[in-house]
């Protein structure tokens, strides 16, 4: 056997284990109450157990993955009739990232009744092997139908715990997410009316036909559709009631997660079947507005969860704005984004699960012993990343995004900038007025509140972002490899269309 | 670096760490020392002590760097495609030289009686030591950037740090922090912007190659960069109309740290402004961009903003009733000079800005060392609650006497020497106007020190201060080693314009001609001399005449009548009653009106994106409606 012939009967092996992130999860998520009717212990413990063999699966393929991207051929049948994953350097680092947030913010059992904990688990077991669907599909279909899943999840996750607040913001979030999910289905019906395919790497070679206005029209409805979770501008006004009412480490999830690989799954569509400039206007310009509304809401916000919410909406706002300038620098800045928000969103959900109530509340709440204090220079740690503050991650990050913003030489790309540095200024100033309430004395006493669980998974969080920093360098590098992949429509073609021949060679 | 007129000569050995790589790990251990646990004492003194060596290891490599020699740190690192270093020249030595005395002086003041009182009163002097290294080290790393990326991350470590400091206010006086930590990210956020036009335009962050590129750049482009930099420097300087945040931040902050702070915290501002304006466009370039029209240039606009940043300021702080304001708004009027020296780009005046630094620095630290000593003993800073305290505290008293003499730019003190500079130069360059400004900047400025230190320690002392005593020499040490840098400095300018003369070799200014007892046409010896012979004089009068006999200084004398203890006589409310009545009108507020109605506005925003993130269900379902129409029109529109 040649070299070559070797490394395709690999990738052969290494493309049906791509599955199993996928398709374990799922398995299990439906076996799991079954099995905790038969063995309660084993149920508790099998969630993270299967997570944790997805991640080995995850990893092993990662650490003898050759750097090109691969299409794996699902079932055998070849695109664009079969249905196939596509394999690049950010589809297997969403999908591992996905794992591994998952593990880590794993929901725990508290309360008394393990049925209610059990659905959480499976949920959240559906949740994300339907996100590992979403982050490796190469066909719009397969894309719509693990989207539906994660809506699905994320719907009972929202209500799981059965508090009123909890149903009425689920019940907005389903109705804003049944509208998405019509809207997008709509936009996949149109594309394949007009090209007759649902395969990415095939629409590549159609650009062509959807350069119209009807193709322009499919764009924004995918866009608006797979938007409601990537919480784009205008159908995100379910985020802050959701991520306020929702258990902290759901909303850990949404919002660092799941929202990340939505994002992943329009860009994908953009780079590939969409290279035309008025669709990254689009994207630039909901991006724009997503900044305004989030750090402006924000502000505003009384309370710790829907201000950390509005943020959200803001930083993903940015993260639009970056994905929608052309080339890999767009994407580098994407990115960067988006990775410097995974990490640190999640660990400020966590941390405000024992920061309820209103702002002005929090007087003192980082003077009330060790634990306190210590969740208190975590905040702070993080705010400074999100406000960009050298030589923290979050400043490399918008540092790049300001430098692809400039390069534009366009009027619109300099009122982005110019929107995203004032937003800044804004966002400076919410998160320290909280930081130094925080620090002040405490008026009365409180009883130090922080659960060991969320402070450790936020401490190991903050870990990351310290790491990160430290290795600002290769990470640079590493992004940019990812950047230069992803932004490569010509490649990811050529790479669906030669696996195929090879599957069909088979 | 030929481009800029450096020689780049290696001042780091065999690559052996000797050094700026030296006195900046000796500064970033100094933050370690006070992050860790040692007892407050120990730390403390551990920490002052190091910036007495980090004084010494500039002093070592200052022969060199004078001579115009730079020091470069063996460190560099490649990120995202960007180089950055750090190295220091003249200039950098010059800043960092001011800005060690201010910290070794605010360090020894910190370390003793002050910081039991503070301690006492419910602070951390531990903190406050923290703050004070991580300031100094921010500092010196700033003075030290090579690059534009450097220059940022000192930029926002200096920002941070002062915020560090500034915190540590009492909780009800934090809001000066908070307020100066979005005025400082807003200017954070223009040198950012500022950035990337450079990148984009000269194809990276170094300076050299920046310097490369401003001949090609369009005027557009460089006003654009004039203003994001004018913006983002002016922010730290307080410069009108960015000025508002200044003054409370640093009167709040604890004693050492407002003397820190108030000393050289905002000149990093001009540092920064020096080397981009000065250095790497150059002033001739600003003065080619027109604002408005033929009438305005850049510089001029730069002239006269400084102007009004020596004016407004200055006649705020004498309407302040407390000290510690009083010169904290006198801080924000006197970089108005520094800046206003600098932009005439000629040999003495920009000498004159770049003296003012170093001798402000000096008459500043002091002043706010003596309010802070009466502050320490009398529990209050309120000039209505204060007076008579010269025979209580005489040595604070001689300490803010010869503060106030430099600040207001009189002789013999060091003060007059830089403002003379000022002065001469606009005269000589037809600046008529602009001269005028200043001097009835300076006239505001005698009126308020005199206030100061009248209402301090002159009149009767109150009853509740009978007991009060001298401060402890911690804190007297520092105040008379300045006073005696003030004096001798005032008497002797040649010691400080050798560094002067250095730093504006380094920009590329003209340079200025001097001797030891100052520029060309003032000799300070002779000015010393008169001025000690009339002092003399009097001495002398007052020896032959007459017993004198002491009085209590509860007594006090009025209007040709004598006053006892039992007739309670201090005129200190409302001081300058008639002159108000004069220009009290004057005093409308119109830029804390700007700012409160700028906030105003972003809280209305701020109720907008709530009330659409509140009533969005129709909205959206007006949006699905659009998109369905769309995309039915679309379908019709080709035709099926």
């Amino acid at each position: 056997m040649s070299a070559s012939a070797i490394m395709n009967a690999d990738m052969g092996v290494m493309g049906h284990a791509m599955a199993l992130p996928v398709v374990l999860p799922l398995l299990a998520a439906f076996l799991l109450p079954t099995l905790n009717r038969i063995f309660r212990p084993m149920a508790r413990i099998a969630g993270p157990a299967v997570l944790a063999g997805c991640l080995v699966v995850l990893l092993h393929i990662g650490s003898h993955w050759d750097g090109q991207p691969f299409s794996v051929a699902l079932g055998g049948f070849a695109p664009p009739l079969g249905i196939n994953f596509y394999v690049d350097g950010m589809s297997l680092l969403f999908a591992t990232l996905v794992v591994i947030m998952g593990l880590l913010l794993w929901p725990s059992i508290h309360t008394g009744d393990d049925s209610d904990g059990i659905r959480e688990h499976a949920l959240t077991l559906l949740l994300i092997g339907a996100s590992v669907g979403l982050a490796l599909s190469g066909d719009l279909f397969n894309m719509y139908v693990f989207y539906e899943l994660v809506s699905v999840a994320s719907f009972g996750l929202v209500a799981v715990r059965g508090t009123g607040a909890g149903y009425v913001a689920g019940f907005r979030y389903l109705m804003i997410s049944g509208l998405g999910s019509v809207l997008a289905l709509t936009g996949v019906a149109l594309i394949y009316t007009h090209t007759g395919t649902l395969n990415i790497a095939h629409l590549g070679l159609l650009t062509g036909k959807l350069d119209s206005a009807i193709g322009l029209t499919a764009f924004a409805l995918i866009a608006l559709g797979l938007g409601v979770k990537a919480e784009l501008f205008p159908v995100n006004t379910w985020v802050p009631e959701v991520y306020s009412t929702a258990p902290r480490r759901i909303t850990a999830l949404l919002a660092g997660v799941i929202s990340k690989v939505a994002v992943l799954a329009i860009i994908r569509v953009l780079i590939l079947a969409f290279p035309g400039e008025e669709a990254r206007q689009l994207l630039l310009a909901l991006g724009v507005l997503g900044i305004i509304f989030g750090e402006l809401a924000a502000y505003r916000a009384r309370d710790m969860a829907r201000m950390l919410a509005w943020s959200s909406i803001g930083q993903l706002g940015l993260v639009f704005v970056a994905f929608s300038l052309p080339g890999d620098v767009g994407v580098f800045a994407g990115i960067a984004i988006a990775l410097h928000h995974l990490v640190i969103k999640p660990g400020l959900f966590l941390l405000a699960e024992h920061w309820g109530g209103a702002l002005t509340a929090l007087e003192g709440e980082a003077r009330q012993g060790a634990g306190s204090l210590w969740a208190g220079l975590v905040f702070v740690l993080f705010a400074l990343s999100l406000v960009g503050v050298p030589p923290l991650p979050g400043f490399w990050a918008k540092l790049s995004l300001a430098q692809g913003l400039v390069a534009q030489e366009s009027a619109w790309h300099l009122f982005a900038l110019l929107v995203f540095l004032g937003a800044t200024v804004v966002e400076a100033n919410y998160l320290f007025t909280v930081a130094v309430r925080m620090f002040k004395p405490a008026s009365k006493p409180r009883p130090p509140r922080h659960g060991v669980l969320n402070l450790a998974t936020s401490s190991a969080l903050a870990g990351v972002l310290v790491v990160g920093t430290l290795a600002i360098a290769p990470l640079g590098d590493y992004i940019q490899t990812l950047a230069g992949q992803s932004a490569d429509a010509a490649g990811y073609v050529t790479t669906v269309a030669s696996d195929a021949v090879e599957e069909r060679a088979r | 670096m030929d481009g800029l007129g450096l020689t780049a000569l290696t001042l780091t050995g065999n690559g052996s760490v000797v050094g700026l790589d030296l006195l900046l790990m000796v500064s970033f251990l100094t933050v370690v020392v006070t992050l860790g646990g040692l007892n407050l004492r120990i730390t403390a003194w551990l920490a002052t002590a190091s910036y007495g060596v980090q004084l010494y290891l500039l002093w070592g490599l200052s022969p060199a760097l004078l001579d115009g020699a730079v020091a470069e740190s063996v460190y560099r690192f490649n990120v995202l495609g960007h180089s950055m270093g750090w190295r220091y020249d003249a200039l950098s030595a010059f800043f960092a030289l001011i800005t060690l005395i201010a910290a070794l002086a605010a360090g020894v003041y910190a370390s003793g009686g002050w910081g039991r009182g503070f301690q006492k009163a419910g602070g951390a002097p531990g903190l406050v030591h923290l703050a004070l290294a991580a300031n100094l080290f921010a500092m010196l790393v700033l003075l030290g950037s090579a690059d534009f990326l450097s220059l940022f991350i000192g930029w926002e470590m200096v920002s941070w740090a002062s915020f560090v400091m500034m915190v540590l206010a009492r909780p009800a006086d934090r809001d000066g922090a908070l307020k100066y930590i979005t005025y400082a990210t807003a200017g954070a956020m223009a040198l950012l912007a500022a950035l990337v036009v450079i990148n984009h335009h000269a194809g990276g962050l170094g300076y050299a190659a920046f310097a490369a590129a401003v001949p090609g750049l369009s005027a557009t482009t460089l006003a654009l960069l004039v203003f994001l930099v004018g913006v983002a420097f002016g922010i730290k300087m307080a410069v009108l109309p960015f000025h508002l945040w200044q003054a409370r931040a640093y009167a709040e902050t604890p004693g050492p740290g407002t003397a820190f702070l108030g000393a050289i915290s905002a000149r990093m501002g001009l540092y920064a402004l020096a080397v981009v304006l000065v250095q790497l466009i150059g002033l001739t370039r600003v003065a080619d961009l027109n604002v408005f029209g033929e009438v305005l240039d850049a510089r001029d606009l730069i002239a006269w903003v400084a102007v009004f940043t020596i004016i407004l300021p200055t006649y705020t702080a004498l309407k302040q009733n407390d000290a510690r304001y009083l010169l904290a708004w006198h801080g924000i009027g006197q970089g108005g000079y520094m800046l206003l020296g600098l932009v005439t780009g000629t040999a003495v005046g920009s000498a004159g800005g770049l003296l003012h630094v170093f001798n402000y620095a000096m008459c500043q630290a002091v002043l706010l060392l003596a309010v802070f000593s009466v502050v320490h003993r009398t529990g209050t800073a309120d000039l209505n609650r204060l007076g008579g305290l010269v025979a209580r505290m005489p040595l604070s008293f001689l300490a803010l006497l010869f503060g106030i003499i430099g600040l207001a730019g009189l002789p013999p003190m060091n003060g007059f020497v830089s403002k003379w500079m000022v002065y001469v130069t606009l005269v000589r360059e037809g600046e008529p106007l602009l001269f005028i400004g200043t001097v009835v900047g300076t006239l505001g400025t005698i009126l308020s020190v005199f206030k100061l230190i009248h209402n301090m320690f002159l009149g009767s002392l109150r009853l509740e201060h009978e007991s009060v005593s001298e401060a402890p020499w911690t804190m007297v040490l520092p105040m008379m080693v300045l006073s005696g840098i003030i004096l001798a400095t005032g008497i002797m300018p040649g010691l400080v314009l050798d560094w002067v003369a250095a730093a504006q070799a380094t920009l590329g200014l003209p340079m200025v001609q001097y001797e030891l007892g100052g520029p060309e046409g003032l000799d300070m010896l002779w000015v010393g001399a008169a001025l000690l012979y009339g002092i003399g004089v009097g001495a002398l009068l007052f020896m032959l005449g007459g017993r004198s006999h002491r009085v209590n200084p509860l007594d006090n004398y009025a209007g040709g009548h004598f006053l006892t203890a039992a007739n309670r006589y201090h005129y200190s409310d409302n001081f300058y009653a008639g002159l108000m009545h004069l220009i009290g009108g004057w005093y409308r507020h119109t830029f804390a009106r700007l700012e409160s109605g700028l906030v105003a506005f972003v809280n209305w925003l701020g109720a907008g994106a709530h009330g659409f993130f509140r009533s969005m269900p129709p909205l959206l379902a007006m949006v699905v409606v659009a998109a369905l129409v769309a995309a039915w029109w679309a379908e019709g529109g080709v035709g099926r």
